[in-house]
């Protein structure tokens, strides 16, 4: 069912080819920047309310020459990356032990079933309280909240495993100790690969929060500042530079996991 | 017997669009007739174009070229005159066998009495009473197909399609269910276009076979199968079922030759 | 296995809590003592604090949340049925769906103010993009052969729509919703730590300021209850929704 549409069969539907809908696509964001552009040059909106695109722009170029864009990304990244990977080394570890060593399963699944639904930002002013308000503090708030999701997908995508693959393995030599990273590992991945996928969009969420709320640079203190100094443009800039880099970094995770999962059936896609 | 037509595919072809433009030609120029209370057979090789031939006729695709023709009239688009069965995942899971039959029955211009009884005396027709308020996920798969025949005769459309109705179900239910539709057939007189890609499921069931070539498609043989009108169990066992089957296996076996040759 | 075999490794968490407290490894300013936490939770409800700042929040993020629920939905299943609306939406979703909501609390700041509507909007516009999404990709991955079915049954489209594609996506939608329920927690309690005067974000800033660090634990602890419970309620919501999901 090529064309994407789920209910016309009938052909009645407006054909759309490759290049149209391209196009179609260019079209509605350049659109957007036109309206919001113009929408500040007629009086429409507020300038404070809604700043001119050209002057946002204009601020992020302003930025990048003076390199403080760099250095809040940097320290964004950093902060976010940092965390994640802290949490993803603890995670799977722990996520695979709890489901293939009966105590640890006992006594962590009730302590992570509990932790997972639970808003992780609320605890950040403990954090501050016994970390102070530097990066360490930041980080380790970033680890806690990534931490859940990845120890839950792989609890789960190690417990799913069938047991034929296992019985076919060691029926072809396997030894035990070599299941775990021949067999188990790659056939509960795409299961990991998306606890990191929900964990990642996380972890930036709980870094900007950290950011407004502690200060010490990154885009969110950045945008936090501007926003007390009644500066909209910075704080649009701000906008515009965390969605980039929430667009990359969460782009980077998908080539990572399409690479990975080659193998996969959902490859095909 | 003059004009009565069942359904009439003129000069069909049908591709599907390529990814750099260029289509597969998935069924060309097809000519077939099928008379009005036939049991058709569509009879080939995977790929070789059988099914959407089916669902050209259902109106499920635009007819890029050519006519099709029922006796509702040019076939445009898919609609209750024409029911279809699929090999699986046709059912709704969230409504129970009761609710699924009375689905179509509730488009029609019906009270909320006949639709229910309506449904009630088809589920009991295909064997499901005392299932009425069993989902599709409580049913085996043979339960699940039954209750799709049902759902689609309840409407009682003049023109049954089934698209390898019993491709999924194992050998034995098979074989139940092939013998309980030809009796629903025999009792109910509708035309039925029936794919199969099973040899003995085609003859056992049509009375008439057409045998698709592969690439583009194309029917390349019509044959009768001439086993009457009154078929039970033993009909498998006679000279003239084991002879056709033979022929008409040669003949398809040709045709998946030559077809994966055509694929290196 | 017994349910107090089951939860026992949650009074050993709580018991090792009491256990550091009570030898003084930990300065109880760090981490005060359970006795003293449910003391301060005590208070807080006695004097009517508590309750007031939870239905300020929980009043804003059900709006929020509401609202992102039933349009995201809209949007998604339309967005899987007609391609230029799709094709109009998608660069939109596309941009928004990957950046960290948290980072759009200066902007609410700047358009509303302190107020309600600022967080309000803010929920609204964390929660809708995973329902959107979720919506769209049940709508689109409804097999054609149910679709079909109901064509050839005489429904229409738009009955189509209704009575085949929302319930076929629902497993979907019903998930989305989830992850849009504990977003619309996260943005919550963040929004009114940043931007606010009342509420449990808000209590939570002025008793740790104040140095009443049993109170913000308490306050912090029943936060953190709440979300837990929503997220277990709306589990238990959404599977009798599905029950024709599972085989007997």
């Amino acid at each position: 069912m090529s064309g994407g549409n789920v209910v016309a069969p009938q052909g009645a539907e407006i054909r759309i080819g490759k290049t149209g809908a391209i196009l179609i696509q260019i079209g509605v964001v350049v659109a957007i920047a036109v309206i919001w552009e113009m929408s500040t040059r007629l009086g429409l909106a507020h300038p404070f309310l809604l700043p001119p695109l050209s002057a946002v722009l204009g601020r992020l170029a302003e930025d990048t020459m003076s390199g403080s864009v760099f250095l809040d990304l940097t320290l964004t990244l950093y902060r976010a990356l940092t965390g994640f990977f802290i949490a993803a080394a603890l995670g799977i570890p722990l996520g695979i032990l709890m489901a293939r060593q009966k105590l640890f399963g006992w006594f962590f699944e009730p302590l992570i079933s509990i932790g997972f639904p639970m808003p992780k930002v609320a605890f950040i002013p403990i954090f501050i309280l016994w970390f102070d308000i530097y990066d360490t503090s930041k980080i380790i708030m970033v680890v806690f909240s990534c931490f859940f999701p990845i120890v839950m997908a792989t609890y789960a995508g190690t417990k799913n495993v069938d047991k034929w693959p296992l019985w076919s393995a060691r029926s072809l030599g396997t030894r035990e100790g070599q299941l775990l990273w021949e067999v188990i590992l790659p056939l509960a991945s795409p299961q990991i690969l998306t606890g990191l996928q929900i964990a990642l969009p996380v972890g930036m969420i709980t870094t900007v929060v950290t950011e407004m709320l502690m200060g010490g640079r990154g885009v969110g203190g950045a945008m936090i500042q501007a926003g007390r100094f009644a500066d909209s443009v910075g704080v649009f800039a701000g906008i515009i530079e965390i969605a980039l880099l929430g667009m990359v970094v969460i782009r980077a995770l998908e080539m990572l996991r399409a690479r990975l999962l080659i193998w996969h059936p959902e490859a095909r896609h | 017997m003059t004009s009565e037509f069942g359904i009439k595919v003129e000069g069909v072809s049908h591709s599907y669009a390529g990814r750099q433009g260029a289509g597969t030609l998935a069924l060309k120029e097809t000519n077939l007739e099928i008379a009005r209370n036939e049991f058709h057979a569509l009879l080939g090789p995977s790929g070789c174009g059988k099914s959407t031939l089916l669902y050209l006729i259902g109106g499920f695709i635009p007819v890029q070229n050519g006519v099709i023709r029922t006796p509702a009239g040019e076939v445009h688009r898919p609609g209750p005159d024409r029911g279809i069965v699929f090999q699986n995942f046709a059912l709704f899971p969230w409504k129970t066998v009761l609710e699924n039959v009375i689905y179509g029955l509730k488009k029609q211009n019906r009270s909320k009495e006949e639709c229910e009884e309506r449904a009630r005396h088809f589920i009991k027709m295909v064997q499901l009473g005392g299932f009425e308020n069993h989902f599709p996920s409580q049913l085996s798969g043979g339960m699940q197909q039954r209750a799709a025949i049902a759902r689609t005769l309840a409407v009682d459309p003049d023109i049954l399609l089934m698209d390898e109705p019993f491709g999924a179900l194992d050998a034995q239910t098979r074989r139940v269910m092939q013998e309980e539709l030809r009796s629903i057939w025999r009792n109910s007189r509708k035309t039925v276009v029936f794919v199969t890609h099973d040899v003995h499921e085609a003859v056992f069931l049509a009375d008439r076979i057409s045998i698709m070539s592969a690439r583009p498609g194309r029917i390349e043989h019509e044959i009768e199968t001439g086993l009457g009108l009154d078929r039970d169990d033993s009909v498998i066992e006679s000279k003239r079922f084991i002879e056709l089957s033979e022929q008409i296996w040669r003949l398809v076996r040709e045709q998946a030759i030559s077809a994966s040759r055509g694929e290196h | 296995m017994s349910l107090a075999l089951r939860y026992l490794p949650v009074l050993i968490f709580f018991a090792a809590w009491e256990a550091i407290t009570f030898s003084g490894l930990v300065s109880t300013r760090l981490l005060p003592g359970l006795g003293e936490i449910g003391g301060a939770f005590a208070g807080l409800v006695a004097s009517g604090e508590f309750f007031t700042s939870a239905a300020r929040s929980l009043s804003r993020s059900g709006m929020g949340l509401g609202v992102a629920v039933v349009l995201g939905i809209v949007i998604g299943l339309f967005m899987a049925t007609n391609r230029l609306f799709q094709l109009l939406i998608n660069p939109i979703v596309r941009i928004f769906y990957p950046m960290p909501k948290s980072a759009l609390i200066p902007l609410v700041m700047i358009w509303f103010g302190l107020g309600d509507s600022s967080k309000i909007f803010l929920i609204f516009l964390g929660c809708l993009l995973p329902v959107i999404v979720s919506s769209y990709n049940g709508a689109r991955g409804v097999n054609h052969v149910m679709l079909w079915s109901a064509a050839s049954l005489g429904a229409s489209r738009a009955e189509i729509l209704r009575e085949v594609i929302l319930p076929a996506a629902l497993p979907d939608i019903l998930a989305g919703c989830r992850t849009a329920l504990a977003f619309s927690f996260i943005l919550m309690v963040s929004s009114e730590f940043i931007i606010a005067k009342d509420g449990l974000g808000y209590l939570i800033s002025t008793m740790g300021d104040g140095g009443n660090y049993p109170a913000m634990f308490a306050v912090i602890l029943a936060v953190a209850g709440i979300g837990f419970a929503a997220d277990r309620l709306y589990a238990a919501f959404a599977a009798s929704s599905l029950r024709w999901k599972e085989s007997s």
